[in-house]
C-alpha cells in the first residue's frame, strides 16, 4: 500500500480513535488518493487489517539464520573435534549426543541475528529522514494517515479527513 | 480491588514518562552507596587476582564455593524475565504487559552479574579467552564434550537474545521518549530509537520479528538453565548425578525470578505510583504463579529423597540424610522452609493481595533460593564418597566482599535504569487497552 505518486506534498490526518482510523483508512478506497503510510502509538490489527495487508516475510530471515545456526554450531564442535582428537570418558571423538547443545544454542542465536537482521532491512532502519515528515503526537495518543497527493488535490484531501472528524497538516 | 476509572493513552505517557523526570537528592544518595557497594566488591577482586584464587574459601573437597552459587543465583533470577516476556506473550496473558519491561530489564543485568562469577571464579582471569573457540598456535580447542563449555556457550547466547529482545522491545518507547524530549536528550534518543515512526510497515514487520523472538527465547529459556544443571548432573558427585536436575533448576530459577520481580516490582510501584498500571491483579497474578513454581520445587525436594532411598545406594542415602541432619541443616532447612512452605501462604487471598506479605514473602523466597544453591553446590562436594574426603567449607571476607558487590551492582544497574528508560512498556500497556483493558483491572 506503500505510495506512488510522485508528488511532494503529504498530508496527514490525525485521529484520536483506532477504529475511527480504521473505518477512514477503508473509506478512502472510494477515492483516487494513496494512502503513503499510517502512524499509530502502537500496532493495531484492526489498521492491518483494513490496509489488507499481507503477513510480514521477516520469518524467512530467521528460518535461514536458524539453519545456518544449526549448520555452524555443529560444524564447529565436529570440526573442533577431529583437528584434537581426545577421548574423553570413552565417549566417541564426534559426539553427537552433546554437540546438540552446541548445535541448538547456536541455532536459536543465528535465528535471533537474522530476525533483527530482518526487522532492520525490512522495516528500512534506521530511517531518520521518515522524522521530517512526522506528527510527534503518533508515538503518544493519536493515529495519523498520510497521504501523499498533487497540488490541486489538497484541499480535497484535507477536507476529507475533517469531515471525518480528524485534525489535519500538510508536509510540504 | 478494581481501579477504575480505565486509563488513557494520555495517562499511561505521563505516568510512565514522569519518572524520567530529574531525580531527587535521595536517589542519588542510595547510587553513591550502591556504588561504594560495587568499588568494595571491584576492590575485593583485584586484591584475588593480586593474591590468587586461595583468598576465598573454596578448599579440597568444596572447590566449588560462593562463585558458583551467585552465579547459578544470578542465572535464576534472569529466567523470570524472559518466561514474563516470551511465554506469558505466546500465552497472550495481558497481565504480563505492565511488569515486562522490569522483569526483562532485571533479566539482563541478572545474567550480565551471573556471566561475571565464573570469571570471578577463574583465577587467571587474564587467560579467559582459552574458553572461545578460535584458531590458535596451540592447535588446542574447548571441549565441547564438557557441561562447562556448553555453559559458555549457553550463556553467552542468552545474554545476547535477551539484550536484543530487551532492545527491540524498547524502541517504540524510546521513540515516543524522543518524541517529548528536547536538546541533548532528543538527540540521544533519536538516535537510540533508530529513527522509529511507528509507520504501518514498521509495525508489520515488528509484530511478526517480535513474535519470532518470544518463540525463540522460550526454549532457550528451559535449554539455559537444564544447561547450567548438568554442570552438576553430567558429574558423578552424590546428591548431583540425577536427571531430575535439569526440571528441577528450571522451575527453581523460574520461583527465584518471579520472587525478585515482585521484589522489584513492590517499592517500584509505590515511588513511582504506579498503583493504576501494576494493580493488585497483576501483583496477585504473579503471586498464583509463585504457589505453582513452590509447588514443583518442593515436589523435586522430596523426589530427590525418594530417588536416594530408592537406589538403596549407601552414597546416595548418606548424602542426603546429611543434607538434613548435617552440618548444613540449617541451611538445608531455610531452603525448605523458605521455597517450598512459605509460598503456600500465597493461597490465602487475604495474604496474596497484602503488599507488605507479598514483599516479605518475595524476600523470603529470595534468601531460600540462594540457600537452595548453597545446598546444592557446597552440600554435595563436601560430603561425597568417602569419609576421609568430607571436609567443610565457610565463605571468606573477600567471597562475602564480591558478593556485596554483585549485589550492589545489580541493584546500581537496575535504579540507573528506572531514572533514564521507560520502566513500563507504554507501547504494549495501549496496546492492553485497545484488547479491553485486561490487564489486571
Amino acid at each position: 500500500m506503500e505510495g506512488t505518486m510522485a508528488t511532494d506534498i503529504s498530508v496527514i490526518g490525525l485521529f484520536s480513535d483506532e477504529q475511527k482510523t480504521a473505518a477512514v483508512i477503508e473509506d478512502m478506497s472510494g477515492y483516487p488518493w494513496q494512502i503513503d503510510r499510517v502512524h499509530s502509538p502502537f500496532p493495531s490489527h484492526r489498521i492491518f487489517d483494513a490496509l489488507k495487508l499481507k503477513k510480514s516475510p521477516v520469518g524467512w530471515f530467521t528460518l535461514v539464520g536458524g539453519i545456518l545456526g544449526f549448520f555452524t554450531g555443529f560444524g564447529l564442535a565436529i570440526y573442533t573435534a577431529l583437528e584434537w582428537k581426545l577421548i574423553v570418558w570413552g565417549k566417541p571423538i564426534v559426539a553427537w549426543i552433546p554437540f546438540v547443545i552446541v548445535g541448538f544454542e547456536c541455532t536459536i542465536l543465528f535465528s535471533v541475528f537474522a530476525n533483527v537482521l530482518g526487522l532492520i532491512v525490512l522495516g528500512n532502519l534506521p530511517d531518520y529522514k521518515g522524522l521530517e515528515k512526522y506528527d510527534t503526537r503518533c508515538s503518544a495518543d493519536h493515529f495519523g494517515i498520510v497521504v501523499s497527493c498533487e497540488e490541486e488535490e489538497q484541499e480535497q484531501v484535507l477536507e476529507f479527513f475533517k469531515n471525518n472528524g480528524g485534525e489535519t497538516r500538510v508536509f510540504e | 480491588m478494581s481501579e477504575s476509572p480505565q486509563l488513557t493513552y494520555g495517562e499511561i505517557d505521563r505516568t510512565v514518562l514522569d519518572t524520567l523526570r530529574p531525580p531527587t537528592g535521595g536517589y542519588w544518595l542510595v547510587i553513591m552507596v550502591l556504588i561504594l557497594g560495587v568499588l568494595l566488591g571491584a576492590a575485593c577482586w583485584v586484591y584475588q587476582i593480586f593474591v590468587g584464587i586461595g583468598a576465598g574459601g573454596q578448599n579440597i573437597p568444596v572447590a566449588w564455593g560462593t562463585y558458583l552459587i551467585n552465579f547459578v543465583f544470578w542465572v535464576g533470577i534472569a529466567h523470570s524475565g524472559t518466561l514474563i516476556s516470551a511465554i506469558l506473550y505466546l500465552f497472550r496473558a495481558g497481565w504480563r504487559n505492565p511488569i515486562a519491561r522490569a522483569a526483562e530489564t532485571m533479566t539482563v543485568f541478572a545474567v550480565s552479574i551471573a556471566g561475571l562469577f565464573p570469571f570471578i571464579h577463574l583465577g587467571r582471569i587474564w587467560i579467559v579467552y582459552y574458553m572461545l573457540p578460535y584458531p590458535n598456535q596451540r592447535y588446542l580447542w574447548p571441549n565441547f564434550q564438557s557441561p562447562l563449555v556448553f555453559d559458555v556457550v549457553a550463556i553467552s547466547t542468552y545474554l545476547t537474545v535477551s539484550s536484543l529482545f530487551w532492545y527491540t522491545g524498547l524502541i517504540p518507547d524510546l521513540a515516543a521518549v524522543r518524541d517529548k524530549a528536547t536538546g541533548v536528550r532528543k538527540k540521544i534518543f533519536t538516535i537510540l530509537s533508530l529513527g522509529w515512526t511507528g509507520k504501518h510497515e514498521q509495525w508489520r514487520h515488528y509484530t511478526r520479528g517480535y513474535l519470532f523472538f518470544a518463540a525463540l527465547a522460550t526454549p532457550l529459556v528451559v535449554s539455559v538453565h537444564s544447561v547450567v544443571s548438568w554442570d552438576f548432573a553430567l558429574s558423578v558427585v552424590p546428591g548431583w548425578h540425577s536427571t531430575i536436575f535439569a526440571p528441577y533448576f528450571v522451575a527453581g530459577a523460574i520461583h527465584s525470578g518471579l520472587a525478585m520481580v515482585l521484589t522489584l516490582m513492590i517499592p517500584l510501584r509505590k515511588i513511582f505510583r504506579y498503583e493504576r498500571i501494576v494493580t493488585m491483579k497483576i501483583l496477585e497474578a504473579v503471586a498464583k504463579t509463585i504457589i505453582f513454581t513452590g509447588l514443583i520445587v518442593g515436589y523435586a525436594y522430596a523426589v530427590e529423597y525418594f530417588l536416594a532411598w530408592y537406589s538403596h545406594n549407601a552414597v546416595e542415602m548418606e548424602a542426603f540424610r546429611w543434607r538434613a541432619l548435617g552440618d548444613y541443616s540449617l541451611e538445608f532447612w531455610i531452603m525448605v522452609v523458605c521455597n517450598s512452605m512459605v509460598p503456600l501462604l500465597f493461597f490465602f487471598k487475604r495474604i496474596r493481595t497484602s503488599i507488605p506479605w507479598l514483599l516479605g514473602i518475595s524476600i523470603l523466597i529470595n534468601v531460600g533460593m540462594w540457600y537452595e544453591r548453597f545446598v546444592i553446590i557446597v552440600g554435595s562436594v563436601a560430603h561425597g564418597f568417602i569419609p576421609h574426603a568430607w571436609g567443610l567449607y565457610r565463605p571468606s571476607a573477600i567471597e562475602f566482599g564480591i558478593m556485596l558487590g554483585a549485589f550492589s551492582l545489580f541493584f546500581l544497574l537496575f535504579l540507573l535504569f528506572l531514572k533514564h528508560l521507560p520502566s513500563i512498556s507504554m507501547t504494549e500497556m495501549k496496546e492492553t487497552l485497545d484488547h479491553g483493558g485486561d490487564h489486571g483491572d
